[in-house]
């Protein structure tokens, strides 16, 4: 093996699953995120000679979330072309498999999914942040990094942040109450 | 409400002021009975992601592809700057650039064809694999919040004997603090269909995993790198042990050196 690689292996495939989770924040559906992991990865290979200092998981976030704004300009572009209509067919089962079904309503009370729920309806600054410290465990200096904004902005928008999600969660909880009466 | 310190609230929440600062902070909210509910609620919600997002790991076919353009990518870089090397390029660069295209994608079908035999052959080695995917999943694993360590203890007095009541065996427990690999605790891992005990090093910044458990007749995987995790595997007494890590491999086998000594000086005793 190249000395390079083995160097990235060692530095950077730690923070292969973190790249992972933080590409799935990011964007749905989710061979989206297998996408935008693949080619993060490889960008960070490219530019693993520039990397400087010990913030490695840091720099490959950022790479990430690079890679995912490429993306979603590309996604922009293309949306402007209409689907033929005949697809809408074929993709039947994508639209059946959405429809709300009895087993799925009993796991939807799973906490575990009810959050999951709700922070996929966070505006998507909201979820990278939460995500970023609660998840990643990283520090101010670190998310400012990944998400390209100033230390205050990385505390006034957790705040929202957190703000918000705790407000949805209540908002649940109290419907789930009206539901069971 | 919003009293004025929400936002110095939050950042002594998530440890990011200093220590004076910090008590500052701390007399502020005593007094301030709006901040105390909000340190509550950033406790709450942290708590809550914490428990119950779903907390994912790329899975293992995603895995592998990415690694196998990885391999790719490294060929036809070194193809291109092998290329690049050549003098007169600048004068016929179109060739240049497709000729290199082609090597590029000439040695990424043999960088896969390599590793689709080197695949094989690891697949045949069936046990042992799932000895080594059970080691990193639970290494992995253990970095997760609050997963590394259920007994936290610098004292081998403490950890060793925590061992004999949750785990199947008793392995090797010293603190190599002054060789810079500090022990910070322990814990209990199901592998190998047993309770596995697993003794844990900080060095530097990172964490090395020493997995134990009853070895079996057969024998162990050799020492390997999987997913930029060194992994070191020796046997000792009855007891089969892992280490693992994110860190060198001369930082690793370092702290195997020192376990395997201490482990004769215990015998000896």
């Amino acid at each position: 093996m190249d000395e390079k690689r083995g160097r990235f292996e060692a530095q950077v495939l730690p923070h292969l699953d973190a790249a992972y989770r933080f590409a799935c924040c990011l964007s749905s559906p989710q061979s989206d995120a297998d996408d935008i992991l693949q080619e993060a990865i490889l960008r960070a290979f490219r530019g693993f000679d520039t990397l400087r200092g010990t913030q490695v998981k840091a720099w490959l976030l950022a790479i990430v979330r690079n890679c995912y704004l490429t993306a979603l300009k590309q996604q922009q572009k293309r949306a402007f072309v209409p689907l033929p209509e005949e697809d809408d067919g074929q993709d039947g089962h994508a639209i059946i498999s959405t429809t709300p079904d009895p087993e799925g309503d009993s796991i939807r009370r799973d906490e575990g999914r009810t959050l999951d729920r709700l922070m996929a309806a966070l505006p998507e600054e909201h979820r990278e942040i939460l995500v970023l410290r609660e998840i990643e465990d990283m520090g101010y200096r670190e998310i400012a990094q990944v998400t390209n904004v100033p230390i205050g902005t990385v505390m006034s928008r957790l705040a929202r942040a957190r703000a918000s999600l705790k407000t949805q969660w209540e908002k649940e909880v109290a419907g789930e109450a009206r539901a069971v009466r | 409400m919003q009293c004025v310190e929400t936002l110095r609230v939050q950042a002594y929440f998530d440890s990011e002021v200093d220590a004076v600062s910090a008590a500052d902070i701390e007399r502020h909210i005593e007094h301030c009975a709006e901040c105390g509910a909000h340190l509550r609620n950033l406790e709450g919600t942290r708590v809550m992601i914490r428990n119950d997002l779903t907390y994912s790991r790329a899975p293992p076919q995603l895995r592998a592809r990415v690694l196998r353009a990885l391999r790719k990518e490294e060929t036809a870089l070194a193809a291109r700057s092998a290329k690049a090397d050549k003098p007169g390029r600048l004068v016929d660069r179109s060739g240049w650039f497709q000729s290199s295209f082609w090597l590029g994608a000439l040695g990424g079908a043999g960088a896969t064809a390599i590793a689709a035999t080197a695949l094989f052959f690891v697949l045949s080695v069936s046990s042992n694999t799932r000895l080594l995917n059970d080691v990193l999943g639970a290494h992995v694993r253990s970095l997760m919040p609050s997963h590394l360590i259920d007994v936290v203890s610098t004292d081998h007095h403490t950890v060793k004997p925590w061992f004999a009541g949750h785990t199947d065996v008793s392995p090797v427990v010293a603190n190599f603090e002054q060789q810079s690999y500090k022990l910070i605790g322990g814990r209990a891992d199901y592998l190998d269909h047993q309770r596995s005990a697993v003794v844990v090093y900080q060095h530097g910044q990172h964490v090395i995993n020493v997995f134990s458990w009853a070895a079996g007749a057969g024998s162990l995987p050799r020492d390997t790198t999987r997913s930029g995790y060194h992994m070191a595997f020796w046997k000792q007494g009855d007891l089969a042990y892992c280490a693992v890590s994110d860190t060198g491999w001369d930082e690793l086998l370092g702290l195997v050196h020192l376990m395997r000594s201490a482990g004769t000086h215990d015998a000896r005793e």
